[in-house]
């Protein structure tokens, strides 16, 4: 049971790890006299490499579905295989794979006229992330407000800040709304969005910085008075800062709002 | 845990998940790889919610027992929790690698059949045993390549890792129709070796599937184990050979690429049933 010339397994592994993932013709061969079977190994070889860069490809569209539907499957591999080769998987919960995804493609050739594609791969992961998530009834971030009003939030509840609005531009590429999607205002700015888990699916809002404030300083655990400060610091007065609560966080679904009773004395 | 019965499965796929869990559909167990279930905590609870109505089996397809490497700690201590939860009836994985240098490979490469890999899956398989107590299966793979290496046949390969540790096998019939075709020795030869090397107590479970053929560089037909179509004629009639040798197993179908829809994957499993009631009143002939 022994060959004279058996490699290593450990070698072999590596070797052949290595040569999987490599880009050149050259570099992709390994000695044609480790193997012998009916095929040249080369031949065998490529069925796994295909099978592996196909599996890494397919797992980083279901993550970026958004940025797959925009640029095309055939593109979208080409950007997922170079990826894979720069960055292999380290566990084998593919969903998991991808957290560099975003900042991979953000001068990836052939992108220059998409400036906003990383920013919507970043946004097609925190979906996708909230995505594996349950709902829960109960547990959400709960805030009183002055003594007088009870907020209970959603969870999970995340918020999202970019640079383009991703959130109006993911929207219509899903939806396959072209004219929504060439109405969509590409200018540069702060765009923020509130996103939230159901038993339906992730839903998304498009909030303004004075409610993301609030937001953030609510999920992390600040009290009502401390929550409201924060999203004062974007000067305005305390009777906006409510008022643009009022109109964007009260009716958006992921709060519930509980009027709360005088103690009697 | 409910046992998994000898009869016809299916792999469960997160597409058919809502379906299975508003109509039940008749399908005597189920089988998921536990890896899609790790990360997705939505997924786990949807499953959590089937898997009180059916038995099920984990498939897994990333333990990689065959590194000389070993098995990553962290990836068994995150299966071993499913395992927990879930309460299986069947854990399985693959006689192949997919990690290296740290890094995983999500593919189901091929060993050289050589005495240190037979030592190094042997370690392996029994570290998981050890680590989540029970036993698990171990399949045999497609393979597309052979090492020049390789001195033992794969189906003594199998036999001996099973013998040494406990452990059971996964007999997956279209896996040996496509690895001899691809290295061009007869289905049926192949199957009377693997038949005449594994003790027919080893074997726990029966996998089926379909596959693609395609046309390589030289003109040659290569059969790729895609998990994509429905089972052919020859496969069938390799597992009504492997139930006339080993007995009624519990038999799953598998489809991964292409997935169709449920209908059709449990029509899949009628066949494979009828084929299984076809063996038991045989059996029961016999005994009376």
């Amino acid at each position: 049971m022994h060959a004279p010339s058996e490699p290593a397994l450990a070698a072999l592994q590596s070797q052949m790890a290595a040569a999987l993932l490599a880009v050149t013709p050259e570099a992709q061969q390994l000695p044609p006299e480790l193997f012998a079977g009916a095929h040249p190994g080369a031949v065998g070889l490529r069925v796994h490499r295909n099978t592996l860069l196909g599996a890494i490809s397919n797992a980083l569209r279901m993550s970026f579905s958004a940025v797959d539907r925009l640029v095309g499957e055939e593109f979208f591999d080409r950007m997922a295989v170079e990826y894979a080769r720069a960055m292999p998987p380290r566990v084998p919960q593919l969903d998991e794979y991808g957290s560099g995804f975003a900042a991979y493609i953000e001068r990836f050739p052939g992108t220059e006229n998409l400036p906003y594609l990383a920013e919507l791969a970043a946004f097609d992961w925190q979906v996708a992330a909230l995505g594996r998530l349950c709902h829960a009834s109960e547990g959400g971030a709960v805030l009183e407000l002055e003594g007088h009003v009870r907020l209970t939030f959603a969870t999970p509840l995340r918020t999202h800040r970019a640079a383009y609005p991703v959130g109006q531009l993911r929207a219509a590429i899903l939806a396959e709304d072209l004219e929504t999607l060439r109405a969509v205002d590409l200018t540069p700015g702060e765009y923020r969005y509130a996103l939230w888990r159901s038993d339906q699916g992730v839903n998304v809002r498009a909030v303004s910085v004075v409610s993301a404030r609030f937001l953030d300083a609510a999920l992390s655990g600040a009290d009502g008075t401390a929550a409201l400060a924060a999203a004062g610091e974007v000067e305005q007065s305390a009777a906006e800062v409510v008022a643009t609560l009022a109109k964007e966080i009260l009716p958006a679904g992921f709060v519930r709002v509980e009027t709360i009773a005088p103690q009697s004395v | 845990m409910n046992p998994v019965p000898a009869q016809a499965g299916i792999g469960l796929r997160l597409p058919h998940h809502a379906q299975v869990l508003a109509s039940r559909p008749r399908a005597a167990w189920l089988e998921v790889h536990p890896e899609n279930y790790m990360a997705d905590e939505s997924a786990r609870a949807e499953l959590e919610a089937i898997s009180a109505h059916y038995p099920l089996s984990l498939h897994a397809v990333g333990l990689s027992l065959g590194s000389a490497e070993g098995v990553d700690q962290a990836h068994l201590a995150r299966l071993r929790r499913l395992v927990e939860r879930l309460r299986p009836a069947l854990v399985s994985d693959h006689l192949s690698w997919s990690t290296s240098s740290g890094h995983y490979l999500p593919d189901l490469l091929p060993l050289p059949y050589t005495e240190e890999a037979l030592r190094i899956v042997c370690r392996n398989v029994a570290q998981v045993q050890d680590f989540l107590g029970r036993k698990i299966l171990v399949e045999n793979p497609s393979t597309y390549l052979r090492f020049a290496a390789s001195v033992v046949p794969e189906a003594e390969f199998l036999a001996a890792v099973a013998r040494t540790t406990g452990c059971g096998v996964v007999f997956d019939v279209n896996n040996i129709f496509v690895s001899a075709s691809n290295q061009r020795i007869a289905p049926a030869q192949a199957l009377s070796d693997w038949c005449r090397a594994l003790d027919a107590g080893s074997v726990g479970e029966i996998h089926l599937a379909g596959h693609a053929r395609v046309t390589v560089g030289s003109g040659e037909e290569l059969r790729i184990d895609d998990h994509g179509d429905h089972v052919c004629a020859e496969v069938w009639t390799l597992y009504e050979k492997s139930l006339a040798h080993f007995g009624p197993c519990p038999t799953l179908i598998e489809w991964d690429t292409r997935l169709p829809e449920l209908p059709v994957l449990l029509a899949e499993a009628a066949l494979a049933q009828a084929r299984l009631d076809e063996r038991q009143r045989h059996s029961y002939a016999r005994a009376v």
